[in-house]
């Protein structure tokens, strides 16, 4: 195929999601971010939501995920996002409204805000990155650090004696009446990340249709914090998130 | 069957699971440009301080209503208005200033909820009404203010054109924050709060005197302090004693100019509080060593009578 044939419109096969902007990304090589940060910013669109889209951005690696996709956002106090989006739907039943939210927003310092916000059945999405450490820190233990994987502040390995056991947070979201689908996936390679894609917009579609909560958990790397190269992350992940947190869905009513 | 307000018109009203919650609902509500309103009292209001902060950083208008209990901690569930430096000092972390807004009546308790409404709205900024267990509890008539039909959608677009309701098109994301890494930036950020706050100052204080005309000397106290102090100039009056009462109504930003107008006038001050002396430090600053300014207060949930009171002014002033 001759160069003007190739970007003749109807040759297009992939384009840059039209809600992401030009600002360089400040995630780290390998990160998952970027990939969830796309398919989000792909489904709001495809559904023609981007004027009525709210998101609630957190604190930790993710919280300038409002400098990337060009919709209206709250930014969040540490663990908060799901009682700010609480009051947004209420107030503003219209609206999509989701929150971002990583492994120590989500599933500590804000686990009570996530496990009544679900409770209540709230219509909004809450998008889940486990990584399993605290990647904006420095690399520090999660909630859902596995057993004997080392951090900054378990350098030993996680200690069940010393640190409990990692949180299956997700597990127990599926648990609540409120929830209508709870799911973990990953964007780990094509396959996986057409699937979440698949999921993220059943989640999106539930809010709207007033379903409840929607959980959707992406089992993530952390390059960095792992201090792995993102090809050896991802293969760590495989090996090893997965047995522990495997993809599929938990929920899905 | 009368009309609930809550099924018919978009009114919410919801119980959160925690203090932290609710405030932080009343962030995510108020980021879309809705009143939005929270109410606790004492050690609720202390967990709610972060959040506060995270108001007057993203610049959010609200209602915050604290009811004041004694303290420290648990303390007790009687009367106090120890949350003074709480309140006009900060509370939460950061250079941050909130509206403060001190009924004395349940009157002044209805009339502050539009008032601290429309301040807050004003200069996109929180406020609090810090009322105490007195007035919290206290039964009296009240004439409600005239009612106001809430706002239509397009009102609020129009009214709060930086509230993220979903990006309309054409114009830039609304992104509600109070996160800026850039040093240079967020100092300009403190200069416009403070620019702010200087206004405000100007513009907003409120109080109320009380047989200050030929007063020799003069009693401050807010809430209900202000409604006993009342009877205590009443008293002292009739035993000769030329008293007055001012009753700051905004305790941010502080009466100061007055106070420090009567310091001119009177020989002495005695700043009458149910806590161990705060609101005394803003009459000394505003008094400046002009005359003698002392405090008087019971702690705990105790509430003073005006005989003690007028015992401490002779005490500590006239003597």
């Amino acid at each position: 195929m001759e160069q003007n044939e190739i970007i003749k419109p109807e040759n297009l096969v992939y384009e840059k999601p039209k809600l992401m902007n030009e600002n360089p990304m400040h995630y780290c090589p390998g990160c998952s971010h970027g990939v969830i940060h796309k398919l989000i910013a792909e489904v709001v669109a495809e559904m023609g939501m981007e004027e009525e889209t709210i998101g609630i951005s957190p604190v930790g690696c993710a919280v300038f995920a409002y400098n990337y996709i060009d919709i209206d956002w709250e930014e969040s106090a540490h663990g908060r996002a799901p009682a700010l989006a609480t009051a947004i739907k209420r107030l503003n039943p219209s609206k999509m409204v989701f929150t971002y939210q990583g492994d120590g927003d989500l599933a500590a310092i804000g686990t009570a805000e996530t496990i009544h916000a679900a409770n209540r059945g709230e219509n909004i999405v809450i998008i889940f990155v486990n990584n399993a450490i605290y990647g904006m820190t420095g690399g520090q233990m999660a909630p859902t650090t596995l057993i004997g994987m080392k951090t900054a502040t378990c350098p030993y390995g996680r200690d069940v004696n010393l640190n409990g056991y990692p949180l299956k947070i997700t597990d127990l979201l599926a648990q609540l009446d409120g929830t209508c689908l709870v799911t973990r996936q990953s964007v780990h390679n094509a396959a996986a990340v057409r699937k979440a894609k698949k999921m993220l917009r059943k989640a999106f579609e539930n809010s709207m249709a007033g379903k409840g909560t929607s959980i959707v958990e992406f089992v993530s790397t952390c390059s960095s914090g792992w201090k792995m190269t993102p090809e050896k992350a991802n293969k760590w992940m495989e090996e090893n998130m997965f047995p522990f947190y495997p993809l599929g869905d938990l929920k899905n009513v | 069957m009368a009309e609930k307000p809550w099924e018919q018109t978009g009114m919410v009203i919801l119980q959160a699971e925690s203090e932290i919650a609710a405030i932080n609902m009343v962030y995510g509500g108020a980021g879309t440009g809705k009143k939005v309103m929270t109410s606790s009292s004492s050690p609720g209001v202390s967990l709610k301080q972060e959040g506060i902060s995270y108001m007057a950083g993203a610049e959010l208008p609200c209602l915050i209503v604290n009811v004041m209990r004694g303290g420290p901690g648990l303390g007790t569930i009687q009367p106090s208005q120890a949350d003074y430096f709480q309140t006009v000092k900060g509370g939460g972390h950061g250079d941050y200033r909130l509206i403060t807004l001190a009924p004395a009546s349940v009157q002044e308790m209805a009339d502050f909820v539009g008032l601290g409404f429309d301040l807050a709205f004003k200069y996109r900024n929180p406020s609090i009404i810090l009322a105490d267990g007195i007035i919290g509890q206290m039964m009296e008539k009240v004439v409600l203010p005239p009612f106001h039909p809430r706002r239509t959608d397009e009102q609020i677009e129009k009214e709060c054109p930086w509230a993220a309701r979903g990006k309309k098109h054409g114009r830039r994301p609304n992104v509600i924050t109070s996160l800026e890494l850039d040093p240079a930036k967020m100092e300009e950020n403190n200069l416009r709060f403070q620019a702010k706050y200087r206004q405000i100052e100007e513009q907003e204080v409120r109080y109320e005197e009380f047989q200050c005309k030929d007063a020799e000397y003069l009693l401050v106290a807010f809430g209900s302090s202000a409604r006993i102090c009342q009877k205590v100039v009443e008293n002292a009056r009739t035993e000769g004693i030329r008293l007055g009462l001012l009753r700051p109504i905004t305790l941010w930003p502080f009466p100061s100019d007055i106070i420090a107008q009567y310091a001119n006038q009177v020989k002495g001050m005695l700043s009458v509080e149910l806590n161990a002396g705060q609101m005394v430090e803003d009459i000394r600053l505003a008094v400046n060593g002009k005359v003698k300014v002392e405090h008087f207060g019971r702690l705990g949930g105790i509430v003073f009578t005006p005989d003690e009171i007028l015992e401490a002014l002779k005490v500590k002033i006239i003597r």
